[in-house]
């Protein structure tokens, strides 16, 4: 899962994004709402974490111009202002969810983790497909009762595919999601990963669940 | 219930009302009274002169002989209408049957007089007709018109009660209308409370006289309301200012327990945590600095003071950030600018000036400080070479939590509070502020405060 956070405080943005993906989510940083716009206009996000006080372009304009381009990554707003008003004009100008400074970092993933599942099949913390289970809070995999060992890449890998289970997914696609902007499109990593999964999820069963679709891409499917 | 103006309004004007209606009554009962005895006395008069012609015809014997006719009036002892001759000497030479054993009072004046007596009980009137050496005495009961004139009385002063009640309910009414206009605004004012500070006193509908003071109390809650969001304004903004570091310092906090890490890595979070703390703690004393610049209890201790060392002072404390950025600070003009003012703010103006100097500089940047006198002003003019302030917002810089809406003035770390506590120090100093950018250029900030007194 892919994250954009625009924030204007340095060091608020910083130790967001190590904390996010130090949870194995793929952060990028604008430190300006004229750079966070263009990267939410051009970048595949799955979120974006947008402060409403923000130098040469303000959120809620931010938020206002990525609805209007049609772009529905859901938007969690960030921000000290508090009254109701501010908050009612966020959320009306297309914003998800609104989380007000000082807030705690558990709370945030909790709100993170509540929009990424928000417009997909996944209404619970909870995948399930045949007899593979992914606990997305406590990041455990278990298939067929046996839990199953992932590093934090290959856990995040196979829970996007999880969650777009039944859909096949390119490469690029699978790359955007999973890496930052500074991450090298070209690298052939994912199939490294996707190997990795394989030999742990699929091998010593007769069903397998990760199938290389020719020319398109992987799926994750009963 | 006498400090009420309604009850004032109403007892006064009751006993003006009371005292020109009884004056009233009582010319009206005496005025009567006179035309009633005036009446009585006129038709006495008349007896007494027919009476006197009758006896001057018979002057010579002394001896009265009325006609029947005239005997007639006097002659029934059920008569109330009565007569007596005498002498000078009070002997009675005649006396109208009507008055039977009784006599009338009787003194021998020379003039013609009127009495009103009492005989047997009754009033009467009697008129003393003093007539060569006789007395002609008539007398006539005049019971009826007392009882006239008593009825009349009692008819006076049952009517000035009755327009007593009247006019005191009258009265009430009409100072209890005058005085709801009073009513409407006090309750207005009641209403108005620090969650509805917007409300109004309705002009439209008072009365001119209770205008200026609606115009008044609304001007006051003008003020008020405006001083109220202006602090209000503070709080948010401050609140505002302080939630960002707090996240900064929680999140950190959080995102360093979540595991195990490098003594490094908790190093540096800690250093964060610290440095963002500072940050807090240099925003809350800049906070408190202008709150009690903004209490009118703070105590100004007023002296003369020379500038040029108070800015050579601030010089000393911003030395080493200045030479981090290998700027060089120049003082020129005025030999020794004296002006009037409190000396610890005048250091805190003047340090938070050349800070703003410093921060927004170029390294191996200028700032040129210069000192000219004005008319009653020492004028001090500090001129940097630094990044400049766009022309739109120069106007806002001296608004709290104002910060130029650039990438380096956030990296400089202001906290949008330094100008507008200088701006409360030279309010209260009585001089001003002006600023002058040219982006890329530099910033001019002239501060203009009060010569010497000692020099005028």
């Amino acid at each position: 899962m892919r994250i954009l956070i625009v924030e204007d405080e340095k060091s608020l943005a910083d130790v967001l994004k190590k904390g996010l993906e130090e949870e194995e989510y793929a952060v990028d940083v604008a430190y300006n709402g004229e750079d966070g716009l263009f990267m939410a206009e051009n970048e595949p996000y799955d979120l974006i974490i947008l402060d409403i006080m923000l130098p040469i372009v303000d959120g809620m304009t931010i938020l206002k111009k990525i609805r209007k381009a049609g772009i529905k990554t859901p938007v969690l707003m960030l921000t000290a202002k508090d009254t109701v008003t501010d908050k009612i004009s966020g959320l009306d100008s297309g914003a998800d969810d609104y989380l007000t400074k000082p807030f705690s970092f558990e709370e945030l993933l909790a709100r993170i983790r509540a929009l990424l599942r928000r417009d997909s099949w996944v209404k619970t913390s909870t995948i399930e497909i045949g007899d593979l289970v992914i606990d997305m809070t406590t990041r455990e995999v278990k298939r067929g009762g046996k839990v199953i060992l992932l590093s934090p890449k290959e856990y995040a890998l196979l829970e996007y595919m999880a969650i777009n289970k039944n859909k096949v997914l390119s490469r690029t696609s699978l790359t955007e999601h999973l890496y930052d902007y500074d991450f090298d499109l070209d690298s052939n990593v994912i199939d490294v990963f996707i190997n990795r999964l394989r030999n742990k999820i699929d091998r010593g069963f007769d069903k397998k669940l990760i199938h290389t679709v020719r020319g398109a891409g992987y799926i994750l499917k009963e | 219930m006498l400090s009420s103006i309604k009850a004032k309004i109403i007892i006064f004007y009751l006993i003006v009302l009371f005292v020109s209606l009884s004056v009233l009554g009582i010319s009206l009962y005496f005025g009567l009274k006179k035309i009633v005895y005036n009446s009585i006395d006129s038709s006495l008069q008349s007896k007494a002169e027919a009476l006197a012609t009758l006896i001057k015809e018979d002057e010579e014997e002394m001896d009265f002989k009325f006609s029947d006719e005239i005997m007639w009036e006097y002659s029934s002892p059920k008569s109330k209408s009565y007569f007596q001759i005498r002498r000078f000497n009070g002997t009675t030479i005649e006396k109208s049957a009507s008055l039977k054993n009784s006599e009338l009072p009787f003194k021998p004046e020379k003039d013609i007089t009127f009495y009103t007596i009492y005989l047997n009980g009754s009033p009467v009137r009697l008129i003393n007709f003093p007539l060569h050496n006789i007395i002609i005495q008539c007398a006539e009961d005049m019971q009826k018109e007392i009882n006239l004139l008593k009825s009349y009385k009692i008819h006076l002063s049952l009517s000035i009660f009755a327009l007593m009640v009247i006019s005191a309910l009258g009265g009430f009414l009409i100072a209890k209308k005058a005085l709801n206009p009073v009513k409407e605004i006090s309750a207005t004012i009641d209403r108005i409370s620090e969650t509805n500070l917007s409300e109004r006193v309705n002009i439209k509908d008072i009365p001119d006289e209770l205008k200026q003071l609606a115009t008044s109390f609304n001007r006051t809650f003008d003020r008020l309301e405006k001083a109220f969001n202006r602090q209000k304004q503070f709080i948010a903004d401050a609140s505002h200012e302080l939630k960002t570091p707090l996240s900064v310092i929680l999140t950190q906090g959080e995102v360093v327990l979540r595991r195990q890490r490098s003594a490094e890595e908790y190093e540096k979070a800690i250093k964060t945590i610290i440095a963002t703390a500072k940050m807090m703690s240099q925003i809350v004393q800049k906070l408190l600095v202008l709150a009690r610049l903004n209490t009118d209890k703070i105590e100004l201790k007023f002296e003369n003071i020379d500038l040029a060392e108070i800015t050579r002072e601030s010089v000393k404390l911003l030395k080493p950030l200045a030479e981090q950025k290998s700027i060089k600070i120049n003082i020129s003009g005025d030999e020794k600018p004296t002006v009037f003012g409190d000396k610890a703010l005048l250091l805190e103006l003047f340090t938070n000036l050349i800070d703003n100097a410093v921060k927004y500089n170029v390294s191996q940047g200028e700032i040129n400080i210069l000192f000219k006198e004005e008319k009653d002003f020492v004028v001090t003019e500090i001129r940097d070479t630094g990044i400049g302030i766009p022309e739109k917002d120069l106007d806002k810089v001296f608004e709290r939590f104002y910060r130029v809406d650039n990438v380096c003035a956030k990296e400089v770390g202001g906290l949008g509070l330094g100008l507008s506590i200088c701006k409360e120090i030279v309010n209260l100093h009585g001089g001003k502020i002006e600023i002058k950018s040219r982006i890329g250029e530099g910033t001019t900030v002239s501060v203009y405060l009060k010569k010497d007194i000692t020099l005028d």
